[in-house]
């Protein structure tokens, strides 16, 4: 008798290079304990996330989607995170309208000094993802 | 009332004394009662201007499709185009200054006030006539007034206009050179965003059934990109056209190009157009509803566009179109943005 699988939801991180992608490292190197669910995708500034990034990755499989940069007035680049901000909460609304469930999707804002947060908010976000089960609604038919 | 006689002597005004190289308009078209887009470039053709509740269209593409004509043939403009624009209309003009596609000098607006009613919403109407054609239509008042085989037939507005104009809040052009008709804002026949409220009191599984059926419905004939005025990207997202393909592109260079969407008609692929579609025109799209007219396979797709402009209404206190020098909705932010979904 083979073991039952158990589902682990996979989650696309899209993270700051300045801020959230050095928290992540903290995490590691302070060796915290958290799931390995996240793929991060190091971005330049979450103000460089096209909405597009966040539809592809539900279009290619991902369950959840995680935008995670700078706190807000610690932008490397000044504003970006304040551009985001905007389009990340238009297109939260959009997934939300068309029957997306709102936990999909994800933002949060970790410094690079923050490792025991991103810790929690991937976990928080795995822990949120299982009882959806897999995302099939926005991905791609397989081509058999 | 809007008498159209005003308009064709604008127009012939203008066109003899050469102040503009075209007027862009309505005239009557060859199926029915249906207006048809005409551009006049002699002052003897004025008269074939028109202005009835058929008068649907979104005649600032054309604006859009002169530059491209012009950037084409590597001309700069002579003299301004007028075009002949509704409410909403004259905002998406607005907007298409705002991002400086043109400059205001180059288009002389005539604007047309719809007054106390809006366009006609051809589905609509047809279910009124029973199957008859009309051959003419006509505003009067707060009613249509049809011409059809068994005589004349006069419908109260309400019932055959189009969603969008019974929604509509500002159905004046606030922008524009020269205007005919009353500035009759506020006379919403209908709540701000109605449909969309009644819409989005379902909940999240009775709203996925809905857009999972009409998202399996496109056929991706791109009728909505071409219709929209604010459509205007060289290239689209959609179709990567500037991938160089030489004899060194081996096929796998080929096959591993960025498509971020395919353009084959299946569900998750139309999503992702969809929704990338309503992202690029957030805070750009004015309402007028041509995208949802041109569809074949009537794609809701105006409620999409609607989810947005509620949202950076109320989220952002933005309003398209509104002014010429304002900023565009992503590219500005305010300190008091909505963060709370942010952990």
């Amino acid at each position: 008798m083979s073991e039952q699988q158990v589902y682990e939801p996979r989650i696309v991180a899209f993270l700051c290079k300045w801020c959230s992608s050095a928290g992540s490292d903290l995490a590691g190197v302070s060796r915290i304990q958290y799931p390995a669910n996240a793929t991060p995708i190091t971005v330049p500034c979450t103000g460089a996330i096209s909405p597009m990034y966040i539809m592809s990755a539900f279009n290619k499989g991902a369950d959840g989607v995680l935008v995670s940069g700078c706190h807000i007035g610690d932008c490397h680049y000044i504003e970006g995170n304040y551009l985001a901000r905007r389009k990340m909460k238009l297109i939260m609304e959009l997934l939300e309208f068309i029957g997306v469930e709102p936990n999909r999707f994800r933002m949060s804002w970790v410094s690079a000094a923050e490792g025991a947060k991103f810790a929690k908010v991937v976990t928080d976000f795995v822990n949120d993802l299982k009882p959806l089960g897999p995302q099939d609604k926005l991905k791609k038919a397989e081509h058999t | 009332m809007i008498n159209i006689q005003d308009i064709r002597e604008t127009a012939r005004d203008m066109l003899t004394k050469g102040e503009v190289r075209a007027v862009i308009g309505y005239r009557r078209g060859s199926r029915g009662m249906l207006a048809e887009p005409t551009f006049i470039t002699s002052a003897e053709q004025a008269d074939e201007l028109v202005w009835d509740p058929t008068c649907f269209h979104n005649l600032s593409l054309y604006l859009v499709h002169d530059r491209k004509f012009l950037a084409h043939i590597r001309k700069n403009a002579e003299a301004p185009v007028a075009i002949v624009a509704k409410g909403c209309d004259a905002r998406s003009i607005v907007v298409l200054m705002q991002e400086h596609y043109f400059k205001r000098e180059d288009v002389y607006i005539i604007g047309v006030s719809c007054e106390g009613t809006g366009v006609l919403d051809e589905r609509k109407l047809a279910k009124h006539l029973n199957g008859a054609q009309a051959s003419n239509v006509a505003f009067d008042g707060g009613d249509f007034v049809f011409t059809t085989a068994e005589g004349e037939k006069r419908l109260p507005a309400r019932e055959v206009m189009a969603d969008r104009c019974l929604e509509c809040r500002i159905p004046f052009p606030r922008e524009h050179n020269i205007v005919f008709g009353e500035d009759k804002t506020g006379r919403q026949l209908e709540a701000p965003f109605a449909a969309l409220t009644r819409f989005e009191a379902q909940g999240t599984g009775a709203r996925w059934d809905f857009w999972s059926h009409h998202f399996d419905r496109c056929i991706r004939c791109f009728a909505c990109r071409s219709v929209c005025p604010m459509c205007y990207c060289d290239e689209c997202v959609v179709d990567s056209i500037t991938f160089p393909v030489t004899t060194e592109t081996t096929a796998e260079d080929k096959a591993n190009r960025i498509r971020w969407i395919e353009r084959s008609a299946v569900r998750s692929e139309n999503i992702t157009y969809l929704m990338t579609r309503a992202m690029h025109l957030a805070g750009r799209c004015t309402d007028c509803g041509e995208c949802e007219r041109a569809c074949p396979v009537n794609v809701p797709i105006r409620l999409l566009n609607n989810k947005m402009e509620r949202e950076a209404r109320e989220q952002f206190g933005f309003e398209p179109g509104a002014s010429i020098g304002g900023p565009s909705l992503v590219a500005s932010f305010l300190d008091r943005d909505p963060g709370d979904f942010i952990r």
